[in-house]
């Protein structure tokens, strides 16, 4: 993997500079070079480097790829970046390894006769293209499904969707942004009325506490954790870990405390309860900019097919809220979610003190929850209570898990409710669409289809005859696998899966399409603070590889939409994203300009007059604010922040005598997601070879197990077999397993529940119920 | 007649509150002693991650210490009181406290933070596991230079310097077991950490963010190869 | 093409200073040691004429005390 020296004059510079270092040697001895540490390195004089985002999570650090004679050779943090200021994470400084994989997928694939057929691509994409139209022609447009990508570029989001609502015209487009940051937008949508938090990274260096809501910052968002742990030793801010599992970030943080699965709805709403009672509420900023209302309760779970929801919200006052919180004083809740009433208080104390700046941060915990809407809303509402919101270092924040899950996923819409600007049901926004896209206003439907599990489970009820999945694994990454694996090998439905890698999902493709990888294209990246990034290709991507954004369009135009594509190979991301930003126009939402992105190292929207927003809603950095308060909450007609009443309530599954134990799933520091490119990564896979289930050691002694022994762990839906893990990476609490999604090779997910969150759709992967056995 | 009816509810007021108090402490006498029981607070530590940010409170201090060339160690003499890479060290000097100083009245007087001890003229190296204190079942004193009978045991290659890296560039990989050497910090860090591992970013103490091991712990680790596949071309 | 590698000591304090000026010509690449006064210079120049004239751009830098000369090399031109 090193490249070796063969340019004869490096090699002179480097006997050169090794002769002086010895002179220097024996005339100071004790003599220290930066070299002398790295020696073996070869020299990065000769490197060019370019900048990009970084391919994996939603933090959206800045990295500067090396490339020498074509090929991408090291990684380094952009020190330019105000993300991550030149710091990576392990997977961000050894991405560019995985695309000289050995099966990387280089040429199309068509599937004849149980075989796999190296194809050209120009004749795959005719497949592709024809099946399209045949299954529209006998079934309908909504026979047709496209299921793309938080991982998907903002030009690859923009054309999926004009292609399927504006070209084809069907809702049936949802991505697996749905799996993890669905929650998070409902959350924002129901409190704020506009997605994306409010604050932004530089909260870091203003906050005085940071408490995580379920969430190993640690392992999942390492350099926003590092940021944190800076401010800790400097500033003396003080972290407090909130969470069902010890983990590396309990270890880090001053206080660890643990609750029952399900009952951090009770404990927050035991939060807003002291800090009512004790008088902690922020009065003007309440009345001023908040309202009160509540929803639907005993909503269900949406374990059964084509299960429909809709909340229905109406107003109360504030004496209605006060009365409600009355079943959620710390002693009634202590009883149920195993936090001392102590422990509950203190957390109310950091948010209650006038004087304490606080940041909430969650990610999967929160958000990948049956009831995540309502639990997003909770902790709006303790920021909303005490009026630690939109301001340097006070504020929530939920973190995403893409590297576009906000860019792509959420302000391209690449969900079935969505439309680059606005959602399909309000007439308003799809004439704006149907006017950029230069499409009839009639063309887009709307009425949602299906979000992600269920467009999978009308692909397993035959309604769905053919799907396209783009930059995703879902029958690694989806609920209960064992159900959709078989759905997706029926005849019934044609399946086109464009990816760099062959994963369990293109196993079970008809036509597997050969994408470019991350550099081997141009593209656009939004994170999880609305800061919008750009890059350029760097290397050229092996075989017949082509930007997923161009394999769409080429199979549009073969459909004969070719007018509404009038891109160019070279410069489409261009083109496209200069048509996406007409959609964002304003004060609210402005994008800045492509020139702009390819100077700098990405930019926060709205992007006004030159200027990013770092606070939304906060008037003396938000130029979109127009009320003359202080604070003006716009998403909302009336200007004003919503306060929930959302209640307890417990989860679908819970651990009963046959199946005893709670099962938690997550991620691991080394992997990401389902590991189809950090697996391919030597240094990574050698550092976590395969998942393991953790148990708390209690557990593992009344059953016998002991570390490494092989585990089988079943619930109602299948079973899954691996290594228990007793003290090592993390210790979940007694009566829990927990369990790394990322290995293939023991797919856990055929073992968890397809329960959602009825508001927002998303599954809960965190809690079902199984029983453990040795084998 | 009401003083002297005053004077006599007075007394059986006594009398009563008497025999109460005396049977309430003839009753609690009767009563086995206790100690009342605090709720128990489970201790929450994972063994191969607790150590991770043991020292990082001292992380600014290493940042600004200016470096000791004079004293500092290198590679060489850290392998060399070493049987094979990753072996306990044996104690290079004599013993202070004498043969029967044990832990923190010991060893740990040096050992636990370090710092410059003029009758060696060296650094104390900081121990990864202060908390272990029973450092002599592990460590052991030269005390001859001599050799019972000839040995064939050749010394393993110690891990170098400067070719962990998978990129030009990019952060090393662990290259030793960390078990009982969780605490980075400890050996990376500080005046007696030999010069060639000394870390130039201590303040950065979520070590593991980016270097992860490479080393096998048990068994090699082969390549990702995928096992559930059904994929033929 | 001379290849040459000088160890540059700088006056005392204007060590940085000295990096940056050798770092801003084009034909030199800086080694600075961490932790003692001295900086390895690798010079590369097209022929022995720049040489000279790279010499005396070098003599014209006043955070520059002294430079000594550890070794020379010349390859072949394009290589």
């Amino acid at each position: 993997m090193y490249t070796s020296i063969t340019d004869r004059r490096k090699f002179i510079k480097k006997m050169a500079i090794l002769s002086a270092m010895t002179a220097a040697a024996t005339m100071f001895p004790g003599i220290l070079f930066a070299d002398e540490q790295e020696e073996g390195i070869p020299n990065g004089a000769n490197l060019d480097w370019k900048k990009a985002p970084c391919r994996f999570c939603g933090v959206g650090c800045g990295i500067l790829v090396g490339t020498e004679n074509g090929k991408a050779i090291a990684v380094k943090g952009d020190p330019n970046s105000a993300v991550n200021k030149g710091l990576l994470c392990v997977k961000g400084y050894h991405q560019t390894m995985c695309i000289q994989s050995k099966d990387r997928l280089t040429h199309a694939l068509v599937k004849k006769n149980g075989q796999y057929v190296k194809t050209p691509l120009s004749e795959a994409l005719d497949i592709v293209a024809n099946k399209m139209k045949e299954t529209i022609q006998k079934h309908g447009k909504d026979a047709v499904a496209m299921y793309t990508s938080g991982q998907s570029t903002i030009p690859e989001g923009y054309v999926a969707s004009k292609f399927m609502k504006g070209a084809i015209g069907t809702n049936n487009l949802d991505c697996n942004a749905r799996l993890c940051m669905a929650s998070a937008v409902a959350g924002f949508l129901t409190s704020f009325g506009a997605d994306e938090p409010m604050g932004c990274y530089e909260d870091i260096d203003h906050a005085d506490y940071f408490i995580t809501w379920g969430n190993n910052m640690a392992e999942m968002h390492p350099v926003l954790f590092s940021r944190m742990l800076e401010q800790k030793s400097r500033r003396g801010a003080k972290i407090i870990d909130f969470a069902t599992r010890t983990t590396r970030s309990s270890t880090a943080s001053d206080r660890s405390i643990l609750f029952e699965p399900q009952t951090d709805l009770a404990i927050a709403n035991a939060i807003c309860y002291e800090i009512i009672n004790n008088g902690w509420i922020n009065k003007s900023f309440v009345e001023k900019h908040c309202n009160f209302s509540k929803g639907l309760t005993n909503m269900g779970y949406g374990l059964e097919d084509n299960y429909k929801f809709k909340d229905k919200p109406s107003t109360i006052d504030f004496e209605a809220y006060k009365k409600f919180l009355e079943d959620y004083t710390p002693e009634k809740v202590a009883k149920y979610s195993k936090v001392s009433v102590k422990d509950i208080k203190y957390l109310a104390a950091i948010y209650g003190d006038p004087n304490k700046k606080v940041v909430s941060y969650w990610c999967m915990g929160m958000n990948q929850h049956t009831r995540g809407t309502w639990m997003n809303n909770l902790v709006y509402n303790i920021h909303l209570l005490t009026g630690k919101i939109s301001q340097p270092g006070n504020g929530p924040f939920s973190l995403t898990g893409q590297p576009s899950a906000c860019g792509t996923a959420r302000e391209v819409g690449t969900f079935t409710h969505k439309l680059p600007k606005g959602v399909v049901t309000n007439e308003k926004h799809r004439r704006l669409a149907a006017k950029i896209w230069k499409v009839p206003y009639e063309r887009i439907p709307a009425k949602p289809t299906y979000h992600a599990t269920e467009m999978f489970r009308a692909v397993d009820r035959g309604d769905i005859k053919f799907i396209w999945t783009q930059v995703t694994n879902p029958l690694v990454s989806l609920p209960k696998t064992g159900r959709y694996r078989p759905a997706m090998e029926k005849d019934s439905c044609f399946v086109v899966v464009s990816d760099v890698f062959p994963t369990p999902t293109s196993d079970v493709a008809d036509v597997i399409l050969p994408a470019s990888w991350h550099i081997e294209k141009s593209g656009l990246y939004g994170n999880s603070e609305r800061r919008t990034q750009h890059w350029d290709k760097m290397v050229d991507g092996p075989g017949e590889t082509t930007p997923d954004a161009w394999m769409t369009i080429e199979v549009a135009k073969r459909m004969g939409y070719g007018d509404l594509f009038p891109y160019s190979e070279e410069n489409h991301v261009e083109e496209i994203y200069n048509e996406y930003r007409q959609f964002h126009e304003g004060a609210k939402h402005g994008m800045a300009p492509l020139e702009v992105l390819k100077k700098e190292s990405g930019v926060i929207w709205p992007y006004v007059n030159g200027k990013s927003t770092q606070w939304r809603f906060n008037a003396k950095y938000d130029p979109a604010c127009s009320n003359g308060e202080n604070f003006h909450f716009y998403g909302k007609p009336d200007g004003k922040a919503v306060i929930w009443q959302r209640p307890y309530e417990p989860a679908p599954e819970v651990p009963d005598a046959t199946y005893p134990f709670w099962l938690n799933t997550g991620r691991v520091i080394e992997h990401w997601h389902t590991g189809s490119m950090t697996r391919r990564i030597p240094v990574l896979h050698k550092a976590m070879p395969s998942a393991y289930a953790e148990f708390h050691p209690e557990d593992a002694k009344a059953l016998g197990i002991r570390n490494g022994e092989r585990i089988k762990v079943t619930s109602r839906r299948g079973s899954c077999i691996l290594p228990a893990s007793i003290n090592e990476r993390g210790l979940p609490t007694k009566g829990q397993v927990f369990v790394p999604f990322f290995d293939e090779n023991m797919m856990i997910n055929d073992v968890t529940l397809d329960a959602f969150c009825p508001i927002s759709k998303e599954p809960d992967y965190k809690k079902c119920a199984v029983k453990v056995e040795k084998v | 007649m009401k003083k002297r009816l005053g004077i006599i509810s007075l007394f059986v007021l006594l009398f009563v509150a008497f025999i109460i108090v005396w049977n309430f402490s003839y009753q609690t006498g009767l009563e086995e002693a206790y100690i009342p029981i605090t709720n128990e607070v489970p201790v929450l530590e994972i063994p191969s991650e607790k150590g991770v940010f043991m020292r990082s409170e001292f992380a600014l201090e290493y940042l600004n210490m200016p470096i000791d060339e004079a004293h500092q160690r290198s590679l060489d003499t850290y392998y060399n009181n070493r049987a094979y890479p990753g072996a306990p060290p044996s104690i290079p000097h004599p013993l202070l406290k004498g043969e029967r100083g044990i832990g923190g009245n010991a060893c740990l007087q040096c050992h636990q933070n370090g710092g410059f001890v003029a009758k060696f003229n060296a650094y104390a190296p900081v121990t990864p596991h202060p908390g272990m204190i029973n450092c002599r079942q592990c460590h052991v004193s030269q005390n001859t230079k001599t050799l019972f009978t000839a040995t064939n045991f050749a010394k393993v290659h110690a891990p170098k310097v400067g070719i962990n890296n998978a990129f030009p560039g990019s952060p090393p990989m662990i290259p030793h077991q960390i078990q009982m050497r969780e605490n980075c910090l400890a050996c990376h860090a500080g005046p007696a950490a030999p010069k060639e591992i000394r870390v130039t970013h201590p303040d950065r103490i979520n070590c593991r963010q980016c270097h992860v091991p490479s080393d096998k712990v048990v068994t090699d680790i082969e390549v990702f190869t995928r096992t559930n596949s059904n994929y033929n071309e | 093409m001379p290849i040459k590698s000088y160890l540059a000591h700088p006056h005392s304090g204007k060590k940085n200073e000295l990096i940056e000026a050798l770092s801003s010509i084009e034909q030199c690449e800086v080694v600075a040691a961490q932790n003692k006064d001295v900086i390895i210079l690798v010079t590369e120049t097209e022929d022995t004429n720049q040489e000279t004239i790279l010499k005396e751009k070098l003599d014209t830098i006043g955070s520059l005390k002294l430079l000594a000369m550890v070794s020379g090399f010349n390859t072949p031109q394009n290589n």
